[in-house]
Formats: structure tokens, C-alpha cells, sequence
């Protein structure tokens, strides 16, 4: 080896750290191994460079992305017919989807609150009268070809000329063509008054005709057809006083807890027992006195609550 | 988690992907374009291209689809012609001072010298590495090495002197 004949064996080192020159070198070794050694040399230097870590790239990409991105915010100013059509079709779809679902499906639910009467115009110029903690729902969508009405609680209808009207509850359905009556639907009490016109009642398999001045009721799965004296063309209710002819005391009860938002215990007592009479729904005092003393039960009301006793 | 750790448009991920690949575009670009320069700006926007395309890209395939990318950019510049140009006028990127003259060797000389400084004997491939790939002076890697100057120029020395011998024919 050439190179061997120097003491000398840092020259290449020295050369390739650019601390000796090309022509130092070549003073050292043969002109071949120079070449060779320069080609090894930039060989050497393209290695470095492929092996350089690329931080500056990696750099200069976040920053490309990070300017890219701030441009797609801006984007929409300058897209804004498209996104403008974009927004009405979307907006359109999803108010052709609202409109149809609202069409189809048009539920209309009214609710009195304790105490609460509530009256209702319906679309036809009927109009019901709902009384305290009672539920009516019905589709306004086809109200022309169905009048049809849900009642949960009690409500008073005087119901204009026209189609079949129907009153829908738990108990059983109410027909009528045009006429004013009183429907009051409990868990195990159902009332029908007729105070105009004609009604029928249907209840399960059978069918009761009422005519003014008629009822129909079931309690406790018990129904009874009777002619009432009514001295008043509407339910006494609506002028402000709850009325009960014959009815187990826990209807009454019932009715008193919703007029007034109490609760009544009813533990001690015989809640069975039939009850003829009349509270006032304006004082929650009145009313409990008039109900409880007429059947000999003690009462304390003490927050909301009443307490019975024989 | 095992997803998350292959979504591409996870910035973590899409680093990695970085740390994984960029080298790999870089050489292969270096040898498509004989101009180290311009092959790093391909990696450049190659991985600016991943990053817009990440939900596309599949993560078990990646290398593939990057590698798609920057021959597709590559051919877009030939279209352009920018790259016989630059060959033409004898481009030479400012910052590279390393050597004047336009460096091209071909990619049979290159795979062989990196093959021979892989299989350097360990002292010798230590210095090499330290001076040439992270720049160190011959004293800063004395200094860590704890050996003399001396030591260190002789271990390069050697080093050399043996890519020579094993390279010096091609």
C-alpha cells in the first residue's frame, strides 16, 4: 500500500476534515487512489446529506399545513355560491322533512294544571271546556275528516253541526253530531252528561243513547243509565262548583286533590261510601268542610296534605 | 386505541410516518433526481400531500402510497422540464458548500460505500459516524470518546483507508 510509506497515518483525516488540501493529498498517494478517494469523498457526502435528520423539513410541512388550513377558513368567503346553494338544500331538505312530519303527525295536546280550567277552541268553532288535571289531544291534520278528541280527567263539549264527533277515552267513546255534554273519565269512573242534543255512548259492546237531561256512568265496571234533573245548561264545574250526585267518596276525593293540588290520605276511612253533594273550587277550607263534615270524617290540612279520620 | 395509532390524520402518527419514511422518499428521489435539493422539496410536499389525503391513505400500505405520490410530483416537475434545466445550467443549490461541482454517483457506488460503512470495524465505524454524519470536530469526539486527537485522526484514517479498499473498484 501506497499510503503506507508515510509515517504519517492521519493524512486522510486530516484531508477529508479539510485540513490538509486536495493537492497535499495528492502529493501523499497515487493519482488513482486520489481520484478513487475523491469519488469515495463525494460518495461520502451524499450519504451525509441522504442521512441528515430532516427536522427542517418536517418544519417546513407543519408550517405548509398550518397555512393551508388558515386558507380553508377563510375558503368559504370565496366559495360562497356553492356553499350558499349547499345551505338552502340542506336547509330546504330539512324543512321538507319538518313540514312533512309535522302534516302527518300533528298531535295537539292540551293540559289544565290543579285548579285549572282551561278552554279550547277547536278548528270547527267547537269548543271544550277542560276541568281541573285533565289531558285532551287531537290531529289537526285531520280534524276535517275526523273529529276525533282524547280526554283524559273532565271536560265540558259543545260541539258545532257537522261530521261525527268523537270523544275518545279509556272508558269508552263518545259520538255525537252536534250537541253540548260533559264527559268525566277517571281510573275506575266514567261520566257522560247530555245537556243538548243527542249522545252516544259507547262502552265496550254496548251503546247508549242519551238525550238531554240523560247520563250514562260506570263505576267500577258497573254502568247505570239515569235522568237527571239538571238545573243548570252546563256542567256546575264551570261556574265554580264541583258537583256529585251518588259517586264513592274517593271520586270526590279524587276531584278535590285535583282542584286544589293537595293530597289526602284516605288510610283511615271508608273511601267506598257514596257521597251526594257539592264543594266550591275557589277555597281549598270551604270546600274541604263541605265535603268531610256533611260525611262525618275529621280532616286536618297541614301542608297540602289531609289528613282523615273517622 | 390500536385505530387511533394508525389514523394518519393523527398528528403523532403522521410525525412517525415522517420519521419512518421521509429518508426513504428522500433517497429515492435523490437517485430519480440526481439533485439533492429538489429531492427534498419533493419530500416536502409528498408528506403536505399525505396530510391533505390522510383519511385515503391506509396505514399498512403507506410506504407504497407515499412513494406514489413523489413519483407522481417528480414526473409532474420532469412535464415541466424544471428538472433538465436545472442539470442543464449546472444547478447548485446555495446552501450546499459542501463541494462546488455538481455531485451524481450512481446508486450502485452509494448502496456499496453504505454497505462498507456498515460492516467498518466498530472503532472505526464510531469515528466515522461522529465526524461525518453528526458533524463533530476530531476533538469534540476525542473529548467524548475520551481518547487523543490523535487516536481519533488514525481511526478515521483507518476508516477510510478500508472504504477504499472494499469500494475502490466499482
Amino acid at each position: 500500500m501506497e499510503e503506507k510509506i508515510t509515517s504519517n497515518d492521519t493524512y486522510l483525516a486530516k484531508w477529508i476534515a479539510k485540513e490538509i488540501s486536495d493537492n497535499e493529498l495528492q502529493q501523499l498517494i497515487s493519482d488513482t487512489d486520489f481520484r478513487t478517494y475523491k469519488k469515495l469523498r463525494d460518495g461520502i457526502s451524499i450519504h451525509e446529506q441522504l442521512e441528515t435528520p430532516l427536522d427542517t423539513i418536517f418544519e417546513n410541512i407543519k408550517e405548509i399545513i398550518k397555512r393551508k388550513k388558515a386558507e380553508k377558513k377563510r375558503q368559504p368567503r370565496v366559495r360562497f355560491l356553492y356553499s350558499k346553494i349547499a345551505f338552502a338544500a340542506a336547509a330546504s331538505i330539512a324543512l321538507f322533512f319538518s313540514i312533512s312530519t309535522f302534516l302527518t303527525n300533528r298531535d295537539l295536546t292540551f293540559q289544565s294544571d290543579f285548579g285549572e280550567h282551561k278552554t279550547i277552541a277547536l278548528l270547527d268553532g267547537s269548543e271544550v271546556i277542560l276541568n281541573a288535571k285533565s289531558t285532551l289531544k287531537y290531529n289537526e291534520k285531520n280534524w276535517k275528516n275526523n273529529r276525533q278528541i282524547f280526554l283524559k280527567g273532565e271536560a265540558f263539549f259543545k260541539v258545532q253541526k257537522g261530521s261525527a264527533f268523537y270523544v275518545t277515552t279509556d272508558n269508552g267513546t263518545v259520538s255525537v253530531l252536534g250537541t253540548q255534554f260533559n264527559v268525566n273519565t277517571q281510573n275506575n269512573f266514567f261520566e257522560v252528561i247530555c245537556y243538548e242534543g243527542k249522545v252516544n255512548v259507547k262502552i265496550d259492546d254496548s251503546d247508549f243513547i242519551l238525550t238531554p237531561n240523560k247520563s250514562v256512568r260506570i263505576i267500577n265496571g258497573i254502568s247505570t243509565e239515569e235522568t237527571l234533573t239538571l238545573t243548570t245548561v252546563k256542567p256546575t264545574w264551570i261556574l265554580g262548583e264541583s258537583s256529585f250526585r251518588s259517586v264513592p267518596l274517593k271520586e270526590v276525593i279524587s276531584a278535590l286533590e285535583k282542584q286544589f293540588n293537595i293530597q289526602i290520605d284516605v288510610t283511615n276511612i271508608d273511601s267506598t261510601i257514596i257521597f251526594t253533594g257539592a264543594f266550591d273550587n275557589k277555597d281549598v277550607n270551604i270546600a274541604l268542610a263541605s265535603v268531610f263534615k256533611t260525611v262525618q270524617i275529621n280532616y286536618i290540612l297541614k301542608n297540602n296534605t289531609v289528613i282523615l279520620s273517622k | 386505541m390500536i385505530k387511533d395509532l394508525k389514523n394518519i390524520c393523527n398528528p403523532l402518527v403522521f410525525e412517525n410516518i415522517f420519521n419512518s419514511y421521509a429518508k426513504d422518499v428522500k433517497r429515492f428521489m435523490y437517485f430519480k433526481t440526481k439533485d439533492m435539493s429538489l429531492a427534498e422539496d419533493i419530500v416536502q410536499d409528498t408528506f403536505v400531500k399525505l396530510w391533505e389525503d390522510c383519511k385515503k391513505a391506509s396505514y399498512t400500505t403507506i410506504k407504497s402510497f407515499l412513494f406514489t405520490i413523489a413519483n407522481n410530483l417528480f414526473l409532474n416537475i420532469i412535464k415541466h422540464g424544471k428538472v433538465v434545466h436545472r442539470h442543464q445550467q449546472g444547478y447548485v443549490h446555495e446552501n450546499n458548500n459542501e463541494s462546488p461541482e455538481f455531485l451524481y454517483l450512481e446508486q450502485e457506488f452509494l448502496d456499496a460505500l453504505e454497505k462498507a460503512i456498515a460492516v467498518l470495524p466498530e472503532k472505526q465505524r464510531v469515528v466515522f459516524l461522529l465526524s461525518r454524519i453528526e458533524k463533530k470536530k476530531y476533538k469534540e469526539i476525542a473529548t467524548q470518546l475520551n481518547i487523543s486527537v490523535k487516536a481519533v485522526e488514525k481511526r478515521m484514517h483507518y476508516a477510510l483507508l478500508t472504504l477504499k479498499e472494499k469500494i475502490g473498484d466499482i
